[in-house]
């Protein structure tokens, strides 16, 4: 299998995420999949973004502009 | 004039972590490549560039690093002669070539440094900088600097009025998020500038004799909800902090500008003060993208909240001071009692939850609204604990001040099967009935009276069998009393007859991270007329309870601490021992009455010793 190097952009680990840990993912560009050392994800491009669309769900208010203190 | 501080500061960071370590993987590390050095100040100029087209002055910290390259020195005189900027030092950063050479080590944290080498290496970098200055600086800084460090900068170089003194908790919470290996464990401080004590930089001074003689100032403004359940680096007035958070949508992220206007409202709770710190490193913004965020990204986001800044500015709403002028303006109207108090509301998830922050010389804690005002952390800074941190000291790594009750590491109200966490809360009851106003949510107001600032939150509603009641708490803080008292006001009931018990208690223990300390000796008791009761801690499950109580008192001794509670009406005491599965200490004041009775209870934090 290929040596793993960094990705585009440092992808962190999507599940990783989900628990706050900012795991760097390393990049098999011979099966063109992300893939982490610590949690056994693995994914492409699309399915990274997908799961990190998820993660900014929990901030309901990331697009409103609050100026009422 | 607005009263709304602002310290942006920039440091020429020669070999910023991110980049030699992240952006250029699969390269030898190599702290004299030229591409790396020439991309740092690259983005040094361009966030000077940036503040300065914004009509905003800096403070530009000199790494150690950055004393060694004539251009950086060159940029630092220019911008202090054209645009006013301050230059001050920094211990971040010291990591270079020169360093390596001299002092033979890896180490990039000066608070983990041992003593010994602490005080070679500040008169090394002062040294440094007064030969290529001419001057010595009046600021410094880094992620966080112990009491000890500042102390023996202030004995050396007087001239040193303010510093970069802490990450507002930046403790576990860190460490977990950076796959622990990232060693800023420093919880405990407060979140706005203070002026700190001699024995514990955390602990607010309490007198001119126990200043340290620097003006500290936490590392960044944080989101004060957030932070406290989640990385402090995600959430603060640091745009590509916000980024790593991905609080954004459409490369948009009015989350920065919410923060700020957050930071300005809270002229509201501090006689008509605020404050915000803006300090981005240049690892940050690599040309190489970061945060899952190309450059461009990077950039925009920078200069979208420096514009804001700007904004504020123009319309005469903020004051862009250097990190020495505001110690000075800082100084100018701060009694040492006065206390630092926000009402935090959520700016991120989408609720309606609030947080009340507080802290003074004595003490420092958080009320959460979504728990009906339980107490979720309690620092007791009245015992100004000497606790030097870094090699050859007994913490180590770990420079966290430590807590009572911090319910998110030690449970808090809920807890799983058995046991109790720690939180301080209150308890209704009526017959076998009791529900804790944990879970009771409210919301509430800050007000003023004199000297003394009062959190009144809205009445709610208990449903007993039969009846309910309405409940009422408001929680006075009289400056300089080292005091929080408390009060639990029945308004109404539909049964006025019935009884109603009030159980006003604490439930404590005492570390700096998630998991249990050795609560062996700690002493409870029971102060009454004319009895006392009292034991040592030994996971026995022990209990006590003495009416007409004048106070139930615990001895801490690990953390020099003694924490009291006491009614101004008859009522009776308690201890409560825990046990290894729920190694906690309990202690309570309890009172029966009917409709339109209360309990008021007095919580203090005394030094033991």
């Amino acid at each position: 299998m290929a040596q793993g190097r960094k990705g585009k952009l440092n992808y962190r680990c999507p599940r990783c995420l989900m628990r706050e840990i900012d795991m760097d993912m390393l990049y098999d560009k011979d099966k063109d999949e992300y893939y982490c050392l610590r949690c056994s994800f693995t994914g492409d491009e699309k399915e990274v973004q997908r799961l990190n669309a998820e993660f900014r769900d929990k901030y309901r208010a990331r697009m409103i502009r609050i100026t009422d203190f | 004039m607005s009263e709304f501080y602002l310290n942006i500061i920039h440091r020429p960071e020669m070999v910023p972590e991110y980049i030699q370590k992240e952006a250029e993987q699969g390269k030898k590390e190599d702290l004299t490549r030229s591409a790396v050095l020439l991309e740092s100040l690259d983005i040094f100029r361009t966030q000077q560039q940036i503040a300065h087209d914004n009509g905003l002055r800096t403070t530009i910290q000199m790494t150690y690093a950055s004393l060694f390259n004539a251009e950086a020195v060159e940029i630092a005189k220019e911008h202090h002669e054209q645009f006013g900027d301050e230059i001050g030092s920094t211990f971040l950063g010291i990591q270079c070539a020169e360093f390596r050479e001299k002092f033979k080590s890896k180490e990039l944290a000066i608070w983990l440094f041992s003593l010994e080498d602490k005080r070679i290496i500040v008169d090394e970098v002062f040294g440094k900088f007064h030969e290529v200055f001419g001057f010595y600086p009046t600021s410094t800084g880094s992620y966080y600097m112990d009491a000890e460090l500042v102390n023996y900068i202030k004995e050396k170089y007087p001239m040193v009025k303010a510093a970069v003194a802490t990450c507002w908790e930046e403790g576990p919470k860190a460490y977990w998020n950076a796959n622990n290996s990232w060693y800023t464990l420093m919880d405990g401080g407060p979140w706005n500038p203070w002026i700190p004590s001699k024995r514990n930089i955390h602990c607010i001074a309490s007198n001119e004799a126990d200043d340290i003689g620097i003006v500290a100032i936490p590392h960044l403004s944080r989101d004060l909800m957030a932070v406290f359940d989640g990385p402090g680096s995600y959430y603060g007035t640091h745009p590509q902090n916000i980024l790593r958070g991905m609080v954004y949508e459409d490369k948009e992220l009015p989350y920065f500008k919410n923060i700020v206007d957050q930071y300005r409202s809270m002229t509201k709770y501090n006689r008509g003060y605020s404050y915000n710190m803006m300090y981005v490193g240049p690892g940050w913004m690599s040309k190489g993208g970061r945060w899952e965020s190309d450059y461009a990204f990077l950039l925009k986001s920078f200069k979208d909240g420096m514009a804001y800044y700007g904004e504020l500015k123009k319309q005469g709403q903020l004051q862009d001071l250097t990190m020495s002028e505001f110690a000075d303006v800082y100084r100018q109207n701060r009694p040492y009692t006065r206390p630092e108090c926000t009402l935090w509301k959520d700016i991120l998830y989408g609720s309606r939850r609030q947080m009340f922050w507080y802290a003074d010389p004595a003490m420092r804690f958080c009320l959460d609204m979504n728990q009906g005002g339980a107490m979720v952390d309690l620092r007791p800074y009245a015992a100004k604990l000497i606790r030097p941190c870094g090699v050859g000291t007994k913490a180590n790594q770990d420079a966290s001040y430590p807590f009572l009750v911090q319910s998110l590491y030690r449970a808090g109200f809920f807890t799983h099967y058995a046991g109790e966490g720690a939180v301080k809360s209150c308890k209704i009851g009526h017959g076998s009935e009791q529900v804790d106003l944990c879970t009771c949510r409210t919301l509430a107001s800050f007000s003023e009276e004199g000297e003394t600032r009062i959190v009144t939150l809205d009445p709610v509603t208990i449903e007993f069998e039969g009846f309910s009641v309405r409940v009422q708490s408001i929680f006075r803080l009289t400056e300089g009393s080292s005091e929080v008292e408390i009060i639990r006001r029945i308004l109404d009931s539909t049964l006025p007859e019935a009884d109603i018990s009030i159980d006003e208690y604490i439930t404590a223990c005492y570390g700096t991270t998630e998991y249990p300390e050795d609560m062996t000796g700690i002493r409870l008791s029971l102060i009454g007329a004319d009895k006392t009761e009292s034991i040592e801690y030994a996971y026995q499950c022990r209990e006590a309870k003495l009416e007409n109580v004048h106070s139930a008192e615990a001895l801490i001794p690990q953390v020099d601490t003694h924490l009291s509670m006491r009614a101004d009406a008859p009522a009776a005491g308690y201890f409560r021992e825990g046990f290894s599965f729920s190694p906690m200490y309990t202690l309570g004041i309890q009172k029966t009455v009917k409709a339109k009775g209360e309990l008021r209870t007095w919580l203090k934090v005394a030094k033991a010793s």
